[in-house]
């Protein structure tokens, strides 16, 4: 039940709700982790559920651990960023709230995806406005829940919480420049030692 | 004993019966066959074509062949071929081998320099394309020579064009259609006097978004230095046996083979079309860029397109959609080194020069390749009900022939059983034919069980009342009791 209240009141009183998260000790990470494990689920499943003619790949293409990292990497890298930006201009969120408030935002998603997905199998690429329709309305959602989340998290007025977002977002495709490539340098590395100890092997 | 007796006989009978039965023919292919499926992945396919011998003119009264650049069709199905490195073009019957006639002297008017196209006409007169002499040579069909075309004298041709005539074709007026090496301007038109009628169907630039951004970028001097963009130019060029013109083009990735109207507008393709391979492999680096040099039509429609970057040879349907890939480059029998020219007879058997090798392969149909063509004549021509079980019988060879299903899902749809179009679009992963199937069987079903749909329909409604009404029931009951509550502290209060 405290679930289902916190839930409700995350999605119709958000301005209410992240207000309180910072100071009444709502601010639980097992909340949190358990929103974003619902997340991956309801991603997979929908990519399982969809309708043939609303599938853009083919199930032998969904990779699992791929899906769940599509979900998680945005969460972590904008908590890391948005933390980061908003200490330099003076926001007050710590980033305990940041990383546990912006899991809220995934809320929508989790309600609309998987009836959107049964919905396709009802549906043909005629009335692809509909379900375009419907994935508007849940990114809109999701995006309001993250403005109201920034602005109220660091207690920010309107412009600047633009600009903090905008910040934030910067921060995040520098992050995932920076781990593709340390990803691609460690990866070389580990292939020259590799040949080198191939080389070795082979010669003695 | 008597056993023993029939034993032996029914041994020998079958030893009898393993000679008379035909040895089956196995040599393994050097490539092996795939097709790109509905979602332009490459996956394994029977082969529809296998090598079957080449012929390279040692044991033929003409001599061996030097550099072969274009091969001719009749309808009689004989071959002319251009032997470019020996100045000649050499008429024969590619069944036998027997030599008809060779055109092109020893010296005098009729001397060729480097021909790289022919074309035959109705009266059996042999046009070349003299690209070293830069003219056409008419050749009589006894072998005499009979007129030649230099370059045409019109104001549109301009002071610094470069003639140097490639392929040509001449349509039933006489009138030739001439690829210029080199040129962008799109074919030459020529008329029988020799007079120039125009250019026509040319190439436009591709737009291109990097090139509006250097545009942006880029000062004045920068933009001067740039290369002008010019558009593609043909390669070659082939007229079917219903007078339409087919061109290939070079440098570009969509579109490659055009079929073009009498006014010059493609008719084969609508929209993009990509021809070739999907993906070119890389050399050092780079990505290889495809060269369509050659195309031929047989007399079904079916377009068989050459790509001499990587010796594959494409055929597909008057539809544009791939049926074939087949042969590459390498040194086995069935790969190319420089292929140049694709040319079919009316028996299905495709023949390829190769220019490096100077030789003639010849690639014959298996028996996939009739199946999958006699499906594929049935259905370009829209019957698809009378294609539906060639294309089962293609499906039983091959169960991963993508179009097959979607031909299938076709049929069943035109025959109003939606439900199993719809299971055989899934299986050709078409989307868009799968979803119109729905579309119908959705509207089938909902009249068929309209009153179980409108059932529940209505109870669900009744339900969301009943449970709306009971909750702001519920709410005015709690409100109620705490202002009750206030009132009563008030009161309590008030007494004091």
């Amino acid at each position: 039940m405290e679930a289902i209240k916190l839930v409700r009141q995350s999605l119709f009183h958000p301005f209410d709700f992240f207000y309180d998260i910072q100071f009444e000790k709502r601010a639980k990470l097992i909340n949190a982790l358990a929103i974003m494990a619902l997340a991956c689920v309801a991603r997979i499943v929908s990519l399982m559920l969809s309708g043939f003619a609303f599938r853009t790949r083919e199930a032998v293409d969904v990779s699992i651990p791929i899906e769940i990292l599509w979900v998680l990497i945005p969460w972590v890298t904008w908590a890391i960023s948005n933390w980061a930006v908003s200490t330099i201009i003076d926001g007050e969120g710590k980033f305990k709230d940041i990383l546990i408030s912006s899991s809220y935002v995934y809320l929508p998603y989790i309600l609309l995806i998987i009836p959107v997905s049964l919905l396709s199998n009802l549906l043909t690429l005629k009335e692809i406005s509909i379900y375009g329709g419907i994935y508007y309305f849940m990114y809109g959602w999701m995006a309001v829940m993250l403005f109201l989340q920034v602005m109220i998290i660091h207690d920010f007025e309107f412009g600047k919480t633009v600009g903090i977002i905008l910040l934030s977002i910067l921060g995040m495709i520098i992050m995932w420049l920076i781990i593709v490539m340390i990803y691609g340098l460690v990866n070389q590395a580990i292939v020259f030692v590799i040949n080198i100890m191939k080389e070795i092997r082979y010669r003695s | 004993m008597r056993s023993i007796r029939s034993y032996t006989r029914i041994l020998l009978l079958v030893c009898a019966m393993a000679l008379v039965l035909p040895a089956a023919a196995y040599a393994k292919s050097p490539y092996t066959g795939y097709i790109y499926n509905s979602q332009d992945d490459d996956k394994p396919a029977l082969n529809g074509y296998l090598y079957g011998d080449s012929f390279d003119g040692y044991d033929m009264t003409s001599g061996s062949f030097k550099a072969p650049e274009d091969l001719f069709v009749t309808p009689d199905d004989t071959l002319y071929v251009v032997d470019s490195g020996n100045n000649r073009v050499v008429h024969m019957d590619p069944d036998t081998g027997a030599v008809f006639t060779i055109y092109g002297d020893k010296e005098g008017k009729g001397a060729l320099n480097g021909p790289k196209g022919i074309f035959v006409a109705k009266d059996n007169s042999v046009y070349v394309a003299d690209t070293g002499n830069k003219r056409i040579v008419v050749f009589k069909p006894e072998g005499a020579f009979d007129r030649e075309y230099g370059l045409p004298q019109s104001e549109l041709i301009g002071t610094d064009f470069n003639y140097s005539p490639a392929k040509l074709i001449v349509d039933k007026r006489g009138y030739m259609f001439v690829s210029n090496e080199g040129s962008t301007l799109g074919l030459m038109q020529i008329r029988p006097d020799g007079s120039f009628a125009g250019f026509y169907g040319a190439n436009h630039v591709p737009f291109s978004m990097t090139r509006v951004i250097v545009k942006l970028i880029a000062s004045k001097e920068q933009r001067d230095q740039l290369a002008s963009e010019k558009p593609p130019e043909f390669s070659n060029l082939f007229q079917d046996n219903e007078g339409f013109i087919y061109t290939t083009s070079l440098g570009i990735r969509f579109n490659q083979v055009k079929r073009l109207s009498a006014v010059g507008v493609d008719t084969l393709n609508s929209g993009t079309h990509r021809y070739g391979d999907y993906y070119m492999k890389s050399v050092d680096g780079e990505f290889e860029h495809e060269t369509i040099v050659d195309v031929s039509v047989s007399k079904d429609g079916f377009i068989t397109a050459l790509d001499q970057t990587n010796g594959e040879l494409y055929q597909y349907d008057k539809l544009g959609n791939l049926l074939f890939i087949f042969g590459g480059r390498g040194n086995q029998n069935g790969l190319f080194k420089t292929a140049t020219s694709v040319a079919e007879t009316s028996d299905g058997a495709i023949y390829v020069a190769d220019r490096e090798r100077s030789r003639i392969d010849r690639f014959y149909p298996t028996p996939f390749a009739d199946k999958v063509h006699e499906a594929s004549i049935l259905y370009v021509d829209g019957k698809y009900n009378d294609a539906m079980k060639p294309w089962q019988e293609v499906l039983q060879m091959d169960s991963t022939y993508d179009m097959a299903y979607t031909a299938i899902g076709k049929a069943y749809y035109r025959q109003h059983k939606y439900k199993e179009a719809m299971t055989y679009f899934k299986l050709g992963l078409n989307r868009g034919g799968y979803s119109d199937a729905m579309f119908e069987y959705r509207k089938v079903y909902i009249k068929a069980h309209f009153g179980t749909i409108m059932t529940i329909v209505i109870i669900c409604f009744i339900l969301l009342q009943v449970l709306l009404r009971y909750r702001r029931k519920r709410k005015i009951a709690k409100k109620r009791s705490e202002f009750l509550g206030t009132v009563k502290g008030g009161g309590v209060s008030g007494s004091h």
